[in-house]
Parts: C-alpha cells; sequence; structure tokens
C-alpha cells in the first residue's frame, strides 16, 4: 500500500466498506508509517466530527400535518385512477334523460289546464268498439282528460273522440296501515312506466318510511329489493338502495345489498351497498358483510371509489 | 424490516389503502426527514421535501418495478427533490443557527452549550458547502450507514462513483475542520 492511497482506504474503512484484506493492509501499513498514523487520526477526527451534527427528528406536529397530507392524496390518487367505464356513460346519461322528462312531463301534466292540454299522439289507440259511448262524458267536475284522438266522419257520418279520463282519489289511512303500506309497494311495483315515475314512486316511499312514521311493510321491502335486483335503469336501482338503506336494515334488506355490491355493475348503487352494509355491521358485524366489504377492498378490479369506502368502512367498524 | 415488507407496504399503496402509506411514513419517515435536513440545511424546507417524497410515492407506487430496494427508490425520489429545491430556491449556503438549536443538555453549563452549538453549526456549515454530490453520498453513508452498492442504486451512478465523492468530500472536510480547529480548542 502507498501513503497516497492512505484516505480512500480509511475513508473506506470508516464506512465500513473496507474488505477483511484491505483492513489488514491498512494496519499493516499504518504500523510502520507515523505519517499516516497521523493522517489516519485527522480522518478519525473528520468522521467522528461529522457525528456532532444532530439528527433532525420527527415531531409530532410533522407527523400529524403528513399523515393528514397523505389521506388527502390517497384519496386524491383514487378520484384520479376513477375512469367511468364507458358501459355506464350510456346508461347514466339514458336514466338522466329520462329522470328530465320524466320531472318534466310531471310539472307539465300538473300545470296543464284540465281539458284539452293533451294532445293526440302517433301510439293513441283508435277508440275501441266497446268502449265507445253515445253520451258524452260527465264534465261537471272536470276530470282530466289525457291521450285524446279524433276520428273524422265515417260512411255513417259520425266523428270519434278518444280519450281517458283521469280521476283524483286519496288513499288516507295511518301510517302504518295495510292498506297505505299496499298502495306504496303498488306505485314502486307496478304503477309506474317509466324510470322518472318510479323514483318518484320510491322517493314517496323512502319519504314515508325512512322518516320513521312506520315499520316497512313485507311488501314495501320485496318492491324495493326486486327493483334494486332487476331494474334495468341504474338510476332507478340506485333511489332503490337509497330508500332501503333509510329503513332498519332487516336480513332481506342485507342480503339484497350483498347481492348488490357483488354484482350490481353501477358503482354508484355498489357505493350505496357498501355504505348500507358498514352501517349494519357496525350495529350488528356479520360475518358475510365483513368478508364481502374486504374482498371489495382489495379487488384490484373493484372501482377505486368502491374499494376505498370499502377500506374505510371495514376501518369504521374495526375489522 | 425486510424488503418484502417494504414491498408489501408499497402494494397496499399502489391498491389506495391509506393504512399501507402512513405505515410506510413511520418506516422511513424519520431517516428521510434526517437526510432532506442535511442536503438542505432548513428544517422546514426538509419537513417540504419530505412530505412531496411521500406524496410522489403514492402517485409513483405503481412505476415501483423492484429492481432497486425499496429504500434505495425512497432516497433516490428524495435526493432528486433535495436537487430541485435547492435549484429552485438557489439557498444560500449560510446555516441559520436555530435549524440547528436544541435544548441543553441536563448539567451542561451555558458556555459549554455554546460551544457545542458552534461545533454543530460549523458541521452543518462545512456539509452545506460541499457540493450536492458529494454531500448526497457521504450524507447516505456517514448518517444512514448506507453500503455502497446501496448508495449507488439511490444515486443512479456506480459504486466507483461513490467511493469517489465521499472521499472528495472527506478532503475536504478534513481541510475545513482542519481550519476550524484551533478556534475550538481555544474554546473548549
Amino acid at each position: 500500500m502507498d501513503c497516497r492511497d492512505l484516505t480512500a482506504l480509511a475513508t473506506d474503512r470508516l464506512a465500513g466498506e473496507a474488505g477483511e484484506a484491505a483492513r489488514r493492509e491498512l494496519s499493516s501499513h499504518l504500523a510502520g508509517c507515523e505519517a499516516c498514523r497521523t493522517e489516519m487520526a485527522r480522518l478519525e477526527g473528520v468522521w467522528a466530527t461529522l457525528g456532532e451534527d444532530a439528527d433532525a427528528a420527527v415531531t409530532p406536529d410533522f407527523r400529524r400535518r403528513t399523515l393528514a397530507l397523505l389521506e388527502e392524496e390517497m384519496i386524491r390518487a383514487r378520484v384520479k385512477a376513477f375512469r367511468p367505464r364507458n358501459h355506464f356513460v350510456r346508461p347514466l346519461a339514458q336514466a338522466a334523460a329520462l329522470l328530465v322528462a320524466g320531472s318534466l312531463g310531471w310539472v307539465i301534466a300538473r300545470t296543464a289546464a284540465p281539458a284539452g292540454a293533451a294532445a293526440a299522439g302517433s301510439k293513441t289507440p283508435a277508440p275501441s268498439a266497446s268502449n265507445r259511448a253515445a253520451a258524452p262524458t260527465d264534465l261537471g267536475g272536470n276530470p282530466r282528460l289525457s291521450n285524446v284522438s279524433y276520428e273524422p266522419p265515417g260512411p255513417d257520418g259520425k266523428v270519434a273522440i278518444a280519450f281517458d279520463v283521469t280521476t283524483r282519489q286519496t288513499v288516507s289511512g295511518s301510517a302504518d296501515a295495510p292498506e297505505v303500506a299496499k298502495l306504496l309497494a303498488y306505485l314502486v311495483s307496478h304503477n309506474a312506466e317509466t324510470a322518472g315515475e318510479k323514483s318518484r314512486a320510491i322517493q314517496l316511499v323512502s319519504e314515508h318510511y325512512g322518516a320513521g312514521l312506520a315499520a316497512p311493510s313485507p311488501e314495501i321491502v320485496a318492491a324495493l329489493t326486486t327493483t334494486l335486483k332487476k331494474d334495468a335503469n341504474p338510476g332507478v336501482r340506485k333511489k332503490a338502495a337509497d330508500a332501503l338503506a333509510s329503513l332498519t336494515i332487516t336480513p332481506e334488506i342485507r342480503a339484497a345489498f350483498l347481492d348488490s355490491l357483488r354484482s350490481d355493475k353501477n358503482p354508484a348503487v355498489r357505493l350505496v351497498a357498501v355504505d348500507a352494509l358498514a352501517a349494519a355491521a357496525k350495529q350488528s358485524p356479520d360475518s358475510s358483510t365483513i368478508e364481502s366489504l374486504r374482498e371489495k377492498a382489495v379487488d384490484p378490479q373493484e372501482n377505486g371509489f368502491v374499494r376505498a369506502k370499502a377500506a374505510s368502512a371495514l376501518k369504521a367498524i374495526n375489522f | 424490516m425486510s424488503e418484502l415488507e417494504d414491498a408489501s407496504l408499497l402494494d397496499r399503496v399502489r391498491r389506495g389503502e391509506t393504512d399501507g402509506a402512513a405505515e410506510l411514513f413511520e418506516r422511513y419517515a424519520p431517516s428521510l426527514l434526517r437526510f432532506c435536513d442535511r442536503m438542505l440545511s432548513d428544517r422546514a424546507s426538509a419537513e417540504e421535501v419530505t412530505q412531496e417524497v411521500f406524496v410522489k410515492v403514492i402517485s409513483r407506487a405503481h412505476q415501483y418495478d423492484g429492481r432497486a430496494g425499496v429504500a434505495s427508490w425512497l432516497f433516490a425520489i428524495a435526493a432528486n427533490a433535495c436537487r430541485d429545491r435547492r435549484r429552485r430556491e438557489r439557498r444560500a449556503s449560510v446555516v441559520p443557527l436555530e435549524a440547528i438549536a436544541e435544548p441543553r443538555a441536563k448539567g451542561e453549563g451555558i458556555e459549554s452549550t455554546l460551544v457545542h452549538a458552534e461545533r454543530r453549526r460549523a458541521v452543518r456549515q462545512a456539509l452545506a458547502e460541499l457540493s450536492d454530490e458529494q454531500r448526497e453520498a457521504l450524507v447516505l453513508a456517514r448518517y444512514h450507514g448506507m453500503p455502497y452498492a446501496e448508495i449507488a442504486e439511490a444515486l443512479g451512478i456506480s459504486v466507483g462513483a461513490v467511493k469517489t465523492r465521499i472521499f472528495r468530500a472527506v478532503e475536504t472536510l478534513k481541510a475545513r475542520f482542519s481550519e476550524g480547529e484551533r478556534s475550538w480548542t481555544a474554546a473548549t
């Protein structure tokens, strides 16, 4: 070893990088070279002096601020990673259009003049012979006539005017009366022809039962769970999920949400399912719910929002 | 802590698990903060850059390919962030005294405290005067006990370059400390 190599070898040794052979060579050289021993002492002094610099420590405040920042960043990253899949965009747009159209129709229907406001549509059925009446309808009660069509004079010189008569009825009863429940279930299951109508019916049910006025009847629960499972419109399914989530969770509702979380194609519906299941699990932990949430929380194929929601739901219920 | 655990933590960060990011912070924030503090000579900037490092880890977790160790990868991000910060701010290398102020040790006299503070300030000043490249390599070796090979991974240079940088840094410091030795001796 040459004296000129001292600093390099000594630095390796101080950094713990000198091998056995290099250490032996250095020691042997130092034993016979006073100048290098002095130099070695100075280098060791440099290394030791560097140790006098105090380490910066993580303060509780820095820790708290940074963890809060990281949590925000994680959420931001999930939002950034979220890309609505194309096959959701169209149904959602359709649902939105239907809702708008339904709402407009409802507003027009409520504000239009009782008679004459209805226009004949191209699909208006021709008056059937059985419904033909020679006598005019009693207009004294201002009935609402809709779906009106007009037939010009035929060979017999008679004209025909066809229309639907809508009369308004009011059913009143206590909040938990069976006839009220039956009527609400009917509105959800059968009466709605459009997504807008159905959504409004569900909203009505939700307001009725969600306010805690009455315990939901089995018909209502069945109507809502069927809608959640089978309705083709994701907006309506979400509405049904919201309505079910506002009720006291029963095993049937929990099963519907578990099914929805597993198989509903719409992430917004699955998000409601996660929330509802987490709330239910907080009250009474249930292994299938925990398992489903856990699967969702780590499923790389799952939508980022749903995954994050499932993870924070698990955290909230201490699982 | 094993590489496997580190990789699994990064995997959790990749999957969007906030707990994973928090655990990574607990493991690496102390050493990254120390590194940034010595690279920037300013506590506030060091904290900001350390935060930046973790934010970058979140957004780049999917880019980690496992070729380098997680620690090396984190220090690589930190070294780049510190270089960027220094470039951006063109921070003066003068070290504010408050940056190294510490509570006095029990039983330590005021004079002794001042001398020690002065020595610490001088060390920090000497470090600040090294080039970024030399300081990075020296700090990782001296204060983090990192082997040359890991330093090379973190800084993206060869092991030979690491040795050269540390060697030159030590040479510079030797001269610098020799100059101050007399005044320190006189003070103590």
